[in-house]
């Protein structure tokens, strides 16, 4: 058995592997599944013109963040992974059937906490409340991206290179974690049963986290795993039918406008405190703080 | 939920799971099958075992001086490195550079390569290489091509790389 666990994978075989799960899975579920959406949303009479550009802007929007994060990629994030990796890290972990899983795991559970911060600090919500406007439901949501929501989450992962996990394995693994998310978007699947509901992140849990019903509100932050949620106190069940979107509605389809909606009424907000330690703090404290004698903003 | 309670949940999750695999890790890399296979088959080697490492006909011809020439962008010229026998590993250390002309300039010794198997034909190991600036840790093999020469490969995610090693 831990000969079995401990066997040596070569690179080829690694990438080989999150290829077809990470690149390749596009084409062969993600897409087809799409489809099968926009056939149903025909058979519903629900396939209109506001659909159908909302899907357009949220590819446009990840076109725009992926420009983001590949030209950070190059210039930083990934040199910045090595030079931790070489200098402030335990000993270096080979790689075998056992690393990677853990890698996987650990990668989930770093994405739980990236996503929780990004809810509950001021400049997270101000770029991740674009990936919870849209007011639909489906696979092209899971491609809704803000602005800085490819450089928030650095905080996170490199804790797992200075844990000895090879940096072209995390990042490899933190993809993994985004593209398991992506087959949650979608009104297509109802409940799963029990014990696959238990442990794992689904399309149910996941609706109830884009819900704008008070109570569904910064619950269910899970990537692959829900029982991160359950561990930590912000699980919530899917009951009460799912309204999507945000609480202050963006009412656009400007891929403009989507992108860069929350950083607007962020510094709108800025704007609105006074003194520059209470600016200073609404970018770290929940976003629905206010300093004293101010109006409460948006929340969710 | 408590503050104190999620950061204790948090920490143990981690420590459960990164341990896990630094404890697989560990305990593979100290399993005796994964070095030296000819260890296994001399007879002189279990008396020689216990102490500090065992001396290998096989495989200690390594042990010495060995040039790389480079001919790089960053790089023209030669290093000059050590294989050091430590414990029951190989270890190279730079030693000194030369350039095109033939000057040469004393290295600070470190450690680029650590070759932990080794059966006197081909071997594994760690190598480090210096890529814009940024030092990477990649595995590596090791091919005798004859006494006096090897030849080292490594292949690291998109980056490949061959070098040969010549005795001196
Ligand atoms: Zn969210």
């Amino acid at each position: 058995m831990i000969e079995f666990l401990s066997k040596k994978i070569d690179w080829i075989d690694i990438e080989y592997w999150f290829y077809i799960f990470n690149d390749l899975s596009l084409l062969y579920i993600i897409v087809p599944f799409f489809v099968v959406e926009l056939i149903r949303y025909a058979f519903l009479k629900r396939l209109n013109k506001d659909l159908v550009l909302d899907s357009i802007a949220n590819v446009i929007t990840f076109g725009a963040f992926l420009i983001i994060e590949i030209t950070l990629g190059i210039l930083a994030i990934t040199k910045v992974y090595f030079w931790i990796h070489h200098h402030f890290s335990l000993p270096h972990l080979e790689l075998n059937l056992t690393t990677i899983i853990a890698c996987i795991i650990l990668a989930d559970f770093a994405y739980y906490w990236e996503h929780r911060m990004m809810h509950r600090i001021g400049i997270g919500w101000a770029t991740h409340t674009v990936h919870h406007s849209s007011p639909h439901f489906n696979m092209s949501v899971a491609y809704r991206f803000g602005p800085f929501d490819a450089i928030l989450p650095i905080a996170f992962s490199l804790p797992l290179v200075m844990l000895g996990f090879d940096p072209i394995l995390v990042l490899l693994s933190e993809v993994f974690v985004q593209v398991f998310q992506t087959l949650l978007h979608t009104e297509i699947i109802g409940k799963l049963t029990k014990p696959v509901e238990y442990i794992f992140n689904t399309p149910s849990h996941h609706r109830v986290h884009h819900g704008s019903n008070r109570q569904y509100w910064d619950k269910n932050y899970a990537g692959i795993f829900i029982i991160w949620d359950r561990l930590l106190g912000t699980f919530e069940p899917e009951v009460e039918k799912v309204v999507y979107g945000i609480s202050e509605p963006l009412n656009s389809v400007n891929p403009v406008k989507v992108f860069f909606h929350g950083i607007a009424r962020f510094f709108r907000k800025l704007k609105q405190i006074n003194g520059i330690k209470n600016k200073l703090l609404a970018f770290i404290k929940p976003p629905d703080w206010m300093p004293k004698n101010d109006t409460i903003y948006e929340s969710k | 939920m408590k503050n104190s309670t999620l950061l204790f949940r948090s920490l143990l999750v981690i420590v459960f799971i990164a341990g896990g695999a630094h404890l697989v890790t560990y305990a593979s890399q100290n399993s005796p099958q994964n070095f030296n296979s000819y260890d296994d088959t001399t007879s002189v080697n279990s008396a020689e075992k216990t102490s500090q490492y065992t001396i290998n006909n096989e495989t200690d011809y390594i042990v010495g001086k060995w040039i790389v020439k480079y001919n790089e962008k960053e790089f023209k010229g030669s290093i000059l490195y050590e294989i050091q026998k430590e414990g029951n590993k190989f270890n190279a250390y730079t030693v000194s550079y030369l350039d095109k002309v033939g000057h040469s300039e004393k290295a600070k010794k470190t450690k680029t390569l650590s070759i932990t198997s080794f059966d006197g034909y081909k071997g594994k190991g760690i190598y480090e290489i210096e890529y814009e600036g940024e030092i990477y840790d990649v595995d590596c093999t090791i091919d005798m091509v004859d006494e006096n020469t090897f030849q080292l490969s490594y292949n690291y995610y998109e980056y490949n790389g061959f070098e040969t090693w010549k005795k001196q």
